[in-house]
């Protein structure tokens, strides 16, 4: 394996992980707070039972969260040495916000942790929104960072040089905005499906039905009002991609010739040899329309860039499909929690538990789908027009062997966490 | 602004040394401690370092994170050459985060604990020797810069700059010093009749520290090692060594009447001072190569950066560090209360 590809692999492979720890780590607080309310206004002793085991959840994520994060923060020198050598001063700023969040919010679990029946009630209570809040900063903050390789701003590139950095205008780059928005509302669609489909397993089961439902009816309704509003950041981020990065809209598409009134094609495969897509649906004008609000705008096709500028094709549009079919799937399933909310009797049919049991992946394979739309589809760049992926990466041989060493390190932690929540819902539900 | 960046990357490096080698610490006085004596520690450890720890290991993302913004050119030798060292500290936090958590949290306690505490043990050590290994391979002097890396061979360039007797003597001189900090700590914050073990640890650790700090001492000067020359010439960084040994002396007083408070602030004074000593005689040359010094301060990024992120740094501070403050202080108070309310505690 080339090195370039070692490293690529060994960063996705890192990012993958990270964001699923990360994006627990930042939504699983709101539910902890909300069902900590509730036991603060009905003194339900369930309530606190839910909030002492979610707060465990909360804890494991946001160790493996921080430690994989610690990790990143390496890897993004040690694999991208001059990547990091140029844009280290221009994006340093989020970054360095993002320390500082992290930090308040490592401080407000330190007190949220062992705070219980020691700092005033509401005091307590607060410290846990504290967690919440900063967790949702610090997603945005890297984002903002991430948002800045795909639309560099904030500098003047003159022979080679970056120069007149303005660190500010840096990170608030055209596509922070979106992407941040774009991926707080994943966040909570994805974890808040999650958890809501293991409350629900235990429900199918007949185990402590009264705390499971209580916990799903907190997890759904975070995901289901985010997976609604979805679509509509969704429109905002293709309109903003169709303005910045073309290419990367036409590879989600896998749209090769510039034409006016173009379609938009649902599923199919991508041949890229005879830039065919087969066995797809086309809707005709629709692609113009979501990209420009206009049936009959030109979009370009990915034959109007260099070859050499192109991403992979069939990777970005399968990774898009599934992100779009996902999400659209996700929010028909939250406006179907909200009905459900009126028609009682539903609850007490087991399908209905099934139902959303089997969602629960759904959510972060489409996070996941939807980052490597977005990193996939910026190649060759690794800052878009600026720097190749291939002239940022380190000159050091052999990260194949960093590459398996993280494969191994990361798949026994998921093992090992995974491990840990059953074993903490195994003694949630023999408690009484 | 250029001195205000200056100061919280000291800053947080010497409070990444103390809080984070304090915490890296207990694992190694753990790890060398007898089964019944391991098994109050691994207690005690949770109660002392349970509210705290994950705070304490931010300073080295801290540390990172203005070392790449305001000195990339320095962040990049660092990165490129020690890229191996580091991977390995990165490995060991991450085993070591996740077992902490991982044998606190578990809901069913049986045999898995015994995994999540070597874990947490050997990584405990591990982790601070490669920590001090990579800044041994800096001041070894064993680092070759070229215009092309491709001229070295991979042990030149990758290998020989922290793989050899001095880094790795400086390595293990960071891992007593841990120790060292960890026991002062944790014979304050140890339950009556149980101090014992930690004086005894910490005496222990400060014969280490002064050995292996003598040992490097003597190997470095035999081998002509040009950190040790310019070293044993400077008059503040010898008087700095001098001064952190005297405070042995109040420091054990301390220990002995009782006052851990004012022991850890001796303890953590001589670390401030043999931190000065180590980065003073050479400063800003925080890289020693074969046959140079290269400057932190060299081709470091423009005003606006540097600017910008001064400010955030003043602000984050000014939000963090009491944040900080509150959070160790108000753990300690609590824990006051707790043993007086409930003596058997």
């Amino acid at each position: 394996m080339e090195n370039l590809d070692a490293a690529r692999l060994q960063m996705a492979f890192t990012l993958i992980f990270h964001i699923v720890f990360a994006c627990i780590g930042m939504v699983m607080p709101f539910f902890m707070v909300v069902s900590h309310y509730k036991w603060l206004k009905t003194k339900n002793q369930v309530y606190l039972t839910l909030t002492k085991a979610w707060q465990k959840g909360v804890a494991i994520f946001f160790v493996t969260g921080a430690v994989s994060g610690t990790a990143l923060s390496f890897e993004l020198g040690l694999l991208w040495p001059e990547f990091m050598k140029h844009a280290g001063p221009i994006i340093g700023m989020p970054f360095s916000l993002e320390g500082a969040a992290f930090f308040i919010e490592a401080i407000a679990l330190g007190f949220y942790l062992y705070g219980w029946n020691k700092l005033p009630e509401k005091f307590h209570w607060f410290t846990g929104v504290i967690i919440g809040l900063s967790g949702v900063a610090s997603g945005i903050l890297v984002v903002a960072a991430n948002g800045w390789m795909n639309s560099p701003s904030g500098f003047d590139y003159i022979d080679g040089q970056f120069l007149n950095i303005d660190p500010v205008q840096a990170m608030l780059n055209p596509a922070w905005f979106t992407q941040a928005l774009h991926m707080t509302l994943a966040a909570f669609t994805a974890t808040g499906f999650a958890v809501a489909g293991i409350h629900a397993y235990q429900v199918y089961k007949g185990k402590r039905v009264d705390l499971h439902t209580k916990a799903f009816n907190i997890a759904v309704t975070f995901g289901a009002i985010a997976a609604i509003l979805q679509p509509l950041s969704g429109d905002i981020s293709a309109k903003n991609i169709a303005e910045r990065q073309p290419v990367k809209l036409a590879a989600m598409e896998a749209h090769y010739n510039t034409e006016r009134g173009a379609p938009l094609y649902i599923g199919g495969i991508v041949n890229p040899k005879t830039q065919e897509v087969n066995y797809k649906i086309a809707i005709p004008g629709m692609l113009s329309f979501l990209a420009f609000g206009d049936f009959d705008a030109e979009v370009k096709g990915l034959n109007d860039f260099p070859e050499d500028e192109r991403p992979n094709v069939p990777i970005v549009h399968y990774a898009f499909q599934t992100m779009v079919g996902i999400g659209g799937m996700l929010m028909l399933a939250g406006l179907l929690y909200f009905i459900s909310l009126k028609k009682k009797q539903w609850f007490k049919n087991k399908k209905y538990w099934l139902f959303f049991v089997a969602l629960a992946p759904l959510g972060f394979i489409a996070l996941e789908a939807g980052w490597i739309v977005t990193e996939v589809g910026r190649q060759p760049w690794i800052i878009h027009k600026i720097m190749k992926t291939r002239d940022a990466v380190t000159p050091m041989p052999g990260i194949v062997f960093s590459f398996y060493m993280y494969i191994l390190v990361y798949l026994t932690l998921s093992v090992a966490v995974t491990w840990l929540m059953i074993r903490q819902i195994k003694v949630l539900n023999a408690k009484k | 602004m250029l001195y205000v960046v200056l100061f919280f990357l000291m800053f947080s490096l010497y409070l990444y040394v103390v809080l984070g080698g304090a915490d890296y610490g207990a694992g190694i006085v753990e790890l060398f401690s007898s089964e019944e004596n391991q098994k109050i520690t691994k207690k005690t450890i949770y109660r002392v370092m349970g509210p705290v720890w994950e705070a304490n290991h931010i300073w080295i993302i801290i540390l990172i994170v203005i070392l790449w913004i305001a000195f990339p050119a320095y962040y990049n030798i660092l990165v490129v050459h020690l890229h191996i060292p580091l991977t390995i500290v990165l490995l060991g936090v991450t085993l070591r985060g996740v077992a902490f958590v991982f044998r606190h949290y578990d809901a069913i306690i049986d045999n898995s604990q015994k995994l999540y505490d070597i874990m947490f043990k050997i990584s405990s050590l591990i982790t601070p020797i490669f920590l001090g290994m990579v800044f041994g391979a800096l001041i070894s002097g064993k680092i070759q810069l070229t215009d092309d890396i491709s001229n070295l061979t991979f042990y030149e360039a990758f290998v020989k700059p922290w793989l050899n007797v001095f880094s790795f003597l400086v390595g293990l001189f960071f891992a007593a010093l841990c120790a060292f900090l960890s026991a002062v700590l944790l014979i304050g914050e140890s339950v009556q009749g149980e101090e014992n073990i930690y004086i005894r640890k910490a005496t222990i650790a400060t014969v280490v520290v002064f050995v292996i700090g003598l040992l490097t001492f003597i190997y470095g000067y035999v081998n002509e090692y040009m950190f040790v020359n310019i070293f044993i010439k400077d008059l503040y960084a010898v008087s700095a060594m001098v001064i952190s040994g005297l405070l042995l002396i109040p420091l054990w007083l301390t220990i002995k009447k009782g006052r851990r408070v004012l022991s850890r602030l001796f303890a953590g004074l001589q670390v401030f001072l043999i931190l000065i000593a180590a980065l003073i005689p050479h400063f800003p040359n925080i890289i020693i190569t074969e046959t140079h010094g290269v400057s932190l301060l060299k081709n470091i990024a423009p005003d606006s950066v540097i600017n910008v992120l001064g400010v955030s740094l003043t602000i984050g501070g000014a939000i963090i560090i009491p944040g900080l403050f509150h959070l160790l202080k108000s753990f300690k108070m609590i824990k006051i209360l707790d043993q007086h309310n409930n003596p058997s505690i």
